[in-house]
């Protein structure tokens, strides 16, 4: 997720969960602690860890992986996305209490940058970079290119999610190709959401969900947001930030957004009363949509983002040095993002690869989504994948794009003018320094 | 024995319940007191016993549902409940034992006896009180993994909870009061040592706010979060580990997680019922001791 | 009483004047004996102090030396960089600082106080003769109990703007709908509500285990004299209960200061702990752990650590005179 933090509910996650902390700790400097595993008896029996902040959809793989490997036992825990990024950050400074292997968020990963040194670099573990595209491989790697610490799980190819019976009450077209055309740029999507709103018959329902949600998908697709790429912050004086910002305020002043906090149960709420009619949906959202079917049987249906392209979210593996079973781990993490264990953690649990060559494997290209109305996810996924720019990334990419959405939500609110809250948000950056 | 002719006649007769006897007003400003409290707890039993589809209906459902045991049995295959249940109860038992013994001797040391330093000691315990959590928890984590090597071990989470600031400025507060200087004086008399005090005046004394205190702690024990989620893993968790472990999916299932709180606060409720009788002896004897 | 004078008795308050008691002296007067007394104080109090020692004092002064670097966890090298007071200056013209002070004063205000004063009332309530009385003082202190996880979810439910069980209930009063976390005392009153709901009968219970210890007769002789309730309530309760008071207002008020899980669990945002959208409730506490965990500003998170220490001595340091005060003109 390059921008508006948590693609995950960090808000909630077992209420005190954001309450935890992590902790960092010294560079009590143990780092060159001698670590072992890596050799010895191929076929001891060991159990690898596997810390995630959510599911990867990986239970029948660890089965899987047990039957080829019976000698290796997978556990698999997880914590949400503040408290894991937090707790690995900590455990690396000092040193100890990492698992075997630890799941980095893209927003999160140029953090970790810094600290590349502390990870297995995959490069010389007979890893070829050219699975994935550059953009997905370079902010996992050291500035200087010479190691990859994370290797690519999915990604968040961007669409925007619709429902065709409310287009069709406001005398909108309703068929997907039609849809597509008709947003094909923000402008055209933010004008749409005028004519829905005034030919709507049911005036509780709003063009999108939240304006944070729209900001993360326009700003994601500029060819540079909020990092330059020489890594310095350069949000304010974006010109690409400032018109994403100024029309999403301005969409909200037009009474577009519902102004629902996304991923708050209040969320899932609005898509089961149907609030509103449009949502820009990476591909990892999809588990929200079948959890939360509008109770008055309306159906989603699936076109193409404005704009094109972009990516929201996507996640890495990765294998810290000081872990005990580093060499296992390795085999473990390859095993579960290479392309067949990807391919089949799309058609079963909805998680778009970042593997590049499975953007044209047929198998892929190829597939529909019964609960977008048979739309052909594959294909548009796969297109704003391809679409792609790659876009400079920093360690506080995600902040930056919370403080910009949460000043957003004071413009729903009405408590604070398109520009005040444009300058409370940039006084907000400035505090977080260099 | 109706209760209602005694409210005009506050006046009681002698024996075990010397206290005023209540009204309807009363009662009824109870149960309203009492419902309000009870509702959250109730309700996490209504969630626990429906799916999640029903959870977030409008107005919410108020009745138990059928889906209990389905959502007990994903519960408890998806975190490792046991094995955290029997960390808790290790963890929180323990740390009440002991908060409760080194908080009654320093309580009493601090109400009833005088040595030098005694006032700005006390107020160095009451300084600690204010120290803000977080502030210490980098540091310590330090201790525990490099140093003691108690990183992921139940010791990491009883000992630097085995006395506590709260603690001993309550049971301090408590006994002030409840002790009459004249029962030490005339212990002292009889030859009693500060140990002979501590054993047949002070604990006695301290029965009613060690049973407060007991459970207080305990309850805190078992609902601590910050701490655990820092130096154990998901591997020798506490409840409320597994609880968080429960609730950080893609979407969140809400009866899930709320089956999990309900498993969670079941063993505090039944220490709750046990330790009630003792809270209530130990209050009744603490109003006869006049 | 034959006791040194080097130290003075234990417990002798009451025993000052008082001469030597024919009979007792054998027993006492031992060298062992007196060692004992003067030293068992501090072998009683001295577990708490080896526990803080060892677990809070350390990490509280390696705090403080972190509050005196530029650590960040962004920049290499950082971890050594000595920057003096830089951070406490910085902090001193940090509006987002300010902010948080002065949410957490007004949060913690509005809380504890009417919090206390339910309480005290609470607990005047359940000292009465009740059938039932132990299924009602564990009902009482349920909300302490009950998990957080389940809390969070059921009071951002009932704080739900659109459908929330608040709004409903006031809109049948014909109040429109309320967006809770939106307005600074909105939020601030929803807040103060989720703390008052989970603290009263705890505290409620800390003031029943000292009420039950005043003796009854001290209400029997005071109705005699044709005392009302209420005054017997003033002049009997609660002086006994002076000592707790003191207790419960300084807890709830350390409490306050440090004011952390409610305002996050209130937020129902993606970004909790920015405390609302224009931080109109985040409190200090927030604001520490945003820079230190969140931003990953070691160095100043842990000076807003200690700023925060600080002004809870100052503000309970108040506290305590302006309660020795009122100590004094009641007593007199």
């Amino acid at each position: 997720m390059s921008d508006t933090g948590s693609r995950r509910r960090t808000w909630l996650a077992g209420g005190g969960a954001v309450l935890a902390a992590a902790l960092l700790a010294t560079g009590c400097g143990s780092d060159s602690t001698s670590k072992s595993g890596s050799g010895g008896d191929a076929n001891a029996k060991i159990t690898l860890t596997v810390n995630l902040f959510s599911d990867f959809g990986y239970k029948d793989l660890y089965a899987q992986y047990h039957k080829l490997h019976p000698n290796i036992t997978i556990k698999e825990n997880r914590a949400d996305l503040g408290a894991h990024h937090q707790n690995l950050h900590a455990h690396l400074v000092a040193g100890s209490g990492t698992a075997d292997i630890e799941a980095i968020e893209i927003g999160q990963v140029a953090g970790f940058q810094s600290q590349a040194s502390k990870f297995v670099n995959f490069l010389d573990e007979g890893v070829d970079k050219n699975q994935w595209v550059p953009s997905k491989t370079a902010p996992a790697s050291s500035r200087d290119g010479s190691s990859l610490f994370g290797l690519g799980t999915d990604m968040g190819g961007m669409a925007l999610c619709y429902r065709a019976d409310l287009f069709k009450k406001a005398g909108l077209p309703t068929d997907r190709a039609a849809v597509s055309s008709l947003v094909a740029n923000w402008d055209s999507y933010f004008a749409t959401g005028k004519q829905f709103l005034a030919k709507s018959p049911d005036k509780k329902v709003k063009w999108f969900d939240a304006g944070s949600n729209v900001f993360s998908a326009m700003t994601a697709q500029a060819p540079q947001a909020f990092y330059d790429a020489d890594g310095k912050v350069i949000a304010d004086s974006n010109p690409a930030v400032k018109q994403a910002f100024d029309a999403v305020a301005g969409a909200i002043k037009d009474g577009e957004s519902a102004g629902i906090a996304a991923f708050t149960p209040a969320w899932d709420t609005g898509f089961r009363k149907s609030q509103f009619a449009t949502v820009t949906c990476p591909a990892w959202m999809s588990y929200e949509f079948k959890a939360n079917p509008p109770a008055d049987g309306g159906k989603w249906d699936i076109a193409t983002i404005p704009g094109g392209g972009g990516n929201w979210g996507g996640s890495y593996l990765t294998v810290p040095k000081q872990g005990k079973h580093t060499k296992a781990a390795v085999e473990l993490a390859k095993w579960l993002t290479a392309p067949a264990q990807e391919a089949w953690l799309f058609k079963n649990k909805g998680f778009f690869p970042s593997d590049q060559a499975l953007w044209s494997s047929p198998d892929i290209a190829n597939l529909t989504d019964p609960m977008f109305s048979g739309a052909p996810t594959g294909k548009i996924f796969s297109e704003s994948a391809k679409n792609l720019k790659p876009q400079p990334l920093g360690p506080h990419g995600a902040d930056i794009g919370n403080i910009y959405g949460n000043a957003l939500v004071s413009v729903e609110q009405g408590k604070a003018g398109t520009d005040k809250a444009w300058s409370n948000a940039n006084a907000e950056i400035k505090n977080i320094g260099e | 024995m109706t209760t209602l002719p005694l409210v005009k006649r506050p006046r009681r007769r002698s024996g075990r319940d010397r206290q005023l006897s209540a009204g309807k007003g009363v009662y009824v400003a109870l149960a309203v007191v009492v419902a309000l409290s009870v509702f959250p707890l109730y309700w996490t039993l209504v969630a626990a016993s429906r799916d999640n589809a029903s959870l977030s209906q409008v107005p919410p459902a108020l009745l138990p549902g059928s889906h209990l045991f389905t959502n007990l049995r994903r519960a408890f295959d998806q975190a490792d409940m046991q094995l955290a249940l029997v960390n808790s109860l290790i963890v929180a038992g323990t740390v009440t034992v002991c908060v409760v013994l080194t908080s009654t001797l320093a309580g009493f040391a601090f109400a009833k006896l005088r040595f030098p330093g005694r006032g700005p000691l006390l107020g160095s315990v009451v300084a600690t009180m204010m120290v803000p959590t977080q502030l210490g928890i980098i540091p310590l984590y330090i201790m525990m993994a490099n140093w003691l090597h108690w990183a992921n071990h139940l010791q990491a989470l009883i000992v630097p909870a085995a006395a506590n600031a709260f603690g001993v400025f309550f049971m301090r507060q408590y006994l002030v009061t409840a002790i009459p200087d004249e029962l030490l004086d005339a212990g002292r008399m009889d030859g009693c040592t500060t140990r002979g005090l501590y054993w047949h005046i002070a604990l006695p004394a301290a029965r009613p706010a060690m049973a407060v205190l007991g459970m207080l702690t305990f309850m805190a024990s078992w609902n601590d979060f910050y701490w655990p989620k820092v130096v154990m893993t998901q591997q020798n968790p506490t409840v409320q580990l597994s609880l968080s472990e429960l609730a950080s999916g893609y979407i969140q299932d809400y009866s899930l997680v709320l089956t999990g709180a309900l498993v969670s606060s079941l063993p505090i409720i039944a220490v709750f019922l046990l330790m009630g009788r003792h809270i209530l002896d130990g209050i009744m004897q603490g109003a006869m001791k006049g | 009483m034959a006791v040194s004078t080097g130290t003075p008795p234990a417990a002798s308050r009451s025993n000052v004047p008082r001469g030597p008691e024919p009979g007792a002296a054998p027993v006492r007067g031992n060298r062992w004996h007196r060692a004992e007394r003067r030293l068992s104080p501090y072998a009683y109090i001295s577990p708490f102090f080896i526990v803080f020692g060892v677990f809070g004092l350390f990490p509280l002064l390696y705090t403080a030396y972190v509050s005196l670097t530029a650590w960040r966890a962004d920049t290499d090298g950082s971890q050594h960089d000595f920057v003096g007071l830089d951070n406490y200056r910085t902090l001193l013209h940090d509006q987002f600082f300010w902010n948080a002070l002065r949410n957490t004063l007004g949060i913690g205000l509005l809380s504890t106080v009417p919090q206390l004063l339910l309480a005290l009332g609470l607990a005047h309530l359940l000292n009465y003769r009740l059938r039932g009385r132990t299924f009602i003082r564990m009902g009482v202190l349920l909300p302490n109990v009950t998990s957080v996880a389940a809390v969070t979810i059921i009071f951002v439910q009932l704080f739900g703007r659109d459908f929330g069980l608040i709004n409903w209930f006031l809109g049948l009063f014909g109040v429109p709908h309320t967006d809770w976390q939106a307005g600074t005392w909105s939020s601030w009153i929803g807040i103060s509500t989720i703390v008052t709901w989970r603290w009263t009968g705890y505290n409620a219970l800390i003031y029943l285990a000292a009420m039950q210890a005043v003796p009854f007769e001290l209400y029997e002789a005071a109705a005699i004299d044709g005392a009302s309730r209420w005054r017997q309530f003033r002049s009997i309760t609660i002086p006994v209960l002076r000592p707790t008071i003191l207790f419960t207002v300084i807890t709830s008020t350390i409490g306050a200061l440090q004011m952390f899980g409610e305002p996050l669990l209130f937020s129902a945002s993606q970004t909790p702990m920015a405390g609302g959208s224009q931080h109109q409730f985040q409190t200090m506490a927030l604001y520490s752990y945003d820079q230190f965990w969140g931003k990953f500003k070691y160095g100043y998170g842990a000076a807003i650590s200690w700023a925060m220490f600080l002004v809870i001595v100052v503000i309970v340091a108040v506290n305590f005179l302006l309660a020795r005060r009122m100590k004094g003109v009641e007593a007199a």
